[in-house]
């Protein structure tokens, strides 16, 4: 089996209450990360990194700022001709009618896109997965196990949450025999990362059986029961790599203060894996007489007058002079004007703090700034 | 058939011998310059922005590095299905290929090009500035003027008049007569290689100067004075904003350090006058704890570790511990190593500065570091020098 013969299908409309303000306006798959790029740019690079040539984006809610950001698929190089980038919106049918109640409907309305698709693999995710995946690789365990179907989990113990998330029980042969869902404290010690291989023509009756069935939910209703009754053979794939879930707010600030260490940017962004994204055509960022920066990413566009210690600067941010930044993560455009005190905060994108303003949140709990606020 | 009402034709084949060792194995429009541009993304920005897509680049000498750079003309929306940007390099016609003799014979030896547009007017443009001009406007200007060729102009001190072709102009700026950098000048107002010409007009004097085995096949020097012998209708085009030659490696640096200023001589910012470019995608750049920099303009894909103030880093750069780089331009991915020093210098892409090595030295005279070349570990370049290490030529015994 070759990698032109895998789709990539990502399904962004999974439960994302946990993140607060910055999911009001966005989709998960759309939230700003790293300074420059949005969570889906991480699979999505994968994808492409693997060679995998045909991505099915299910979009649900609030999928404007999600299509703006993937456009033609051109910053990925999926806009071929037969393959490449499919943004699938929701619509409506005599049957649908445009929300999806979970994962199994989603699939289900774009049944005639997976259908279409000459691949004969799917490669399922949800959009909260922040990694660079050589999927190459968990094609060929996939390939060894026999199995019907392989998921992808972590031993990384800082992805197991109270009452959120698939957790996996693992046989000494590598098969699934269990799987807990939103379990109040996880028993099994792999998180499943909700990245499923299996063949097409497989899903494409799973999912018929499951909406038969009245069920809506993949992983819940179709995989739990048949791994439970034995009907699917499902082999786990350890992904050990380094690998973030950005599902709530304290999850989202970690991944970002982590990517200021350059031993997590050099496994993240590698030279021959890069992350692509929508560009943006800035100038350097520039700065000024007083800037006093340290331990801080910056992005081009930033014009920077201040001290900023530990802390992560989008395109086109402006920190105005005797500003002093620690711990934050500050969004495109948004603007830090002069003598402004900030620690531990989040500012979404075009936020503006008033010359003077002060804000210090605890770091366990960042303060969230939401789009386009002046305080 | 469908037609154009302007083109742009851009001169880009010069090598630009005094930037020296800079343009070694690229053409001068594919200089880096301001952090993350080429020199080439004025022109085909304000291209995009003056609404003129069609671009004819033509390449001649060194043209790797500016064919690929330009690729399909995404960076700049020129990849278009009727026009965008094409590169055009001389090619063999029967038995009779030969080089670009000159910047007329450049566009001469692409009419057919041209045609298939069927112009109203052509754009001759260079690849060697640095400016934003709206050539949408000095077009409507030319048509308003019922002018045959539309020249820009601009101010220059009186006493850099010898060093550029001036025009004498009439106070309605219809231009009288054309002087070749004069001893003594009349006027002031420069031309900054920057015409617009009535397509038919053109075509005319271009072939009638093909006819003469020994012309220089060159608009200043025959297209110009031949049109302006022959009493055609030539109009000066004030412009007066940033314009910068970055003709020599002195005025390469000075361009560079023009935007550290406060404000900026040129808007960069201005999202409606954007300059687009190749963009090479690189994670933000990472500032260390401990590292020092101010009055800096840095770009994506840099770590700084050391100290670095009044310079320009390109993208992917590296400043180490300990290392000093002031007043300094550091092209993409070049290295300053450990406790080097670098000063007043150019320093070319993939460059390597070696540990405690020094480079220029303070109120010097801007010394160069060649592309990919390797100072070695405690070494000293003199201030005006330009190295780069032996090269072995590759394909050749």
């Amino acid at each position: 089996m070759a990698m032109k013969d895998v789709m990539g299908i990502i399904y962004t409309g999974e439960k994302d209450s946990f993140l607060r303000e910055l999911t009001t306006l966005r989709a998960v798959a759309a939230v700003p990360v790293a300074g420059r790029y949005r969570v889906i740019d991480f699979l999505v690079s994968s994808f492409v990194n693997s060679d995998i040539p045909n991505v099915g984006v299910i979009m649900q809610k609030n999928y404007h700022s999600l299509m703006d950001h993937l456009g033609s698929g051109k910053e990925w190089d999926l806009h071929g001709k037969t393959d490449g980038l499919f943004i699938l919106p929701p619509f409506l049918t005599a049957d649908n009618n445009g929300q999806y109640p979970g994962s199994l409907d989603a699939l289900h309305a774009n049944l005639g896109y997976i259908r279409r698709s000459r691949q004969e693999y799917v490669l399922l995710c949800n959009s909260m997965i922040v990694f660079n995946a050589d999927f190459r690789d968990m094609v060929k365990s996939y390939e060894k196990s026999g199995a019907d179907v392989c998921m992808m989990y972590s031993k990384n113990p800082e992805l197991q949450r109270s009452e959120y998330g698939a957790y996996l029980d693992i046989d000494d042969s590598g098969m699934i025999v269990d799987v807990e869902i939103d379990p109040t404290k996880p028993r099994y010690e792999n998180t499943a990362l909700e990245v499923t291989l299996l063949r097409k023509d497989l899903l494409i009756n799973l999912i018929d059986r499951g909406v038969s069935h009245g069920y809506h939910d993949l992983m819940r209703h179709v995989f739990q029961r048949m791994i439970r009754d034995a009907g699917l053979r499902v082999a786990g794939y350890e992904y050990k790599k380094p690998c973030y879930r950005i599902d709530s707010i304290q999850s989202y600030f970690k991944f970002n203060m982590d990517v200021i260490r350059p031993e997590v940017r050099q496994s993240l962004f590698s030279d021959d894996r890069p992350v692509y994204t929508k560009l943006r055509d800035e100038m350097p960022a520039r700065y000024l007489e007083h800037a006093n920066v340290s331990d801080s990413i910056v992005a081009d566009g930033c014009i920077v007058d201040a001290k900023v210690t530990r802390s992560v600067l989008f395109r086109g941010v402006r920190i105005g002079k005797g500003a002093r930044i620690k711990n934050c993560i500050i969004m495109q455009d948004s603007i830090v004007e002069e003598s402004v005190e900030l620690e531990n905060c989040i500012l979404d994108k075009q936020a503006v703090i008033k010359a003077g303003g002060k804000l210090i949140g605890p770091p366990s709990y960042p303060i969230v700034i939401s789009k386009n606020m002046t305080i | 058939m469908k037609k154009k009402r302007c083109i742009a034709m851009l001169l880009a084949g010069g090598q630009g011998s005094r930037l020296g060792i800079l343009t070694e194995d690229m053409a001068k429009p594919a200089i880096p310059y301001g952090g993350k541009y080429r020199i080439i993304d004025f022109p085909l920005s304000n291209c995009t922005n003056s609404g003129i897509d069609v671009v004819g680049v033509m390449t001649q000498y060194q043209p790797l590095e500016l064919n690929s750079y330009i690729g399909s003309g995404s960076p700049w929306d020129l990849d278009l299905s009727y026009g965008g940007v094409y590169v055009l390099p001389p090619y063999v016609k029967g038995k009779q290929g030969e080089w670009y003799s000159g910047t007329a014979n450049a566009i001469y030896q692409n009419v057919a090009f041209i045609r298939q547009f069927n112009p109203d007017h052509v754009l001759i443009l260079a690849g060697d500035h640095i400016y934003k001009m709206d050539y949408n406007a000095m077009l409507n200007y030319h048509i308003e003027k019922e002018a045959d060729a539309t020249i820009a102009v601009r101010e220059v001190p009186w006493a850099d008049t010898s060093r550029f072709g001036i025009m004498n102009t009439t106070p309605d700026n219809v231009i009288y007569e054309f002087e070749e950098k004069p001893k003594v000048a009349k006027n002031n107002k420069a031309s900054m290689g920057v015409y617009i010409f009535r397509w038919d007009k053109l075509l005319h004097y271009l072939e009638d100067d093909a006819k003469h085995p020994d012309s220089s096949n060159d608009f200043g020097k025959n297209i110009i004075p031949n049109m302006m012998a022959d009493n055609q209708r030539m109009m000066a085009y004030d412009f007066d904003g940033y314009w910068k030659d970055v003709g020599t490696v002195y005025s390469l640096w000075e361009a560079n350090m023009d935007l550290l200023q406060m404000p900026m001589p040129i808007d960069l910012y201005d999202k409606n006058w954007r300059i687009y470019g190749r963009n090479p995608g690189m994670t933000p750049h990472y500032i260390a704890p401990g590292a020092t920099v101010t009055n800096c303009l840095v770009t994506e894909g840099c770590e700084v570790f050391g100290k670095v103030s009044h310079s320009v880093l390109f993208s992917g750069v590296t400043v180490l511990e300990g290392a000093v780089v002031e007043d300094s331009i550091v092209m993409p991915n070049a290295v300053i190593e450990r406790g080097a020093v670098v000063r007043r210098a150019i320093i070319a892409e993939n460059a390597v500065i070696g540990a405690g090595a020094i480079v220029g030295e303070t109120g010097g005279e801007i010394c160069v570091v060649g592309h990919a070349a390797t100072v070695a570990k405690g070494d000293t370049i003199a201030p005006g020098q330009q190295f780069r290490n032996e090269r072995v030529d590759a394909g050749r015994e």
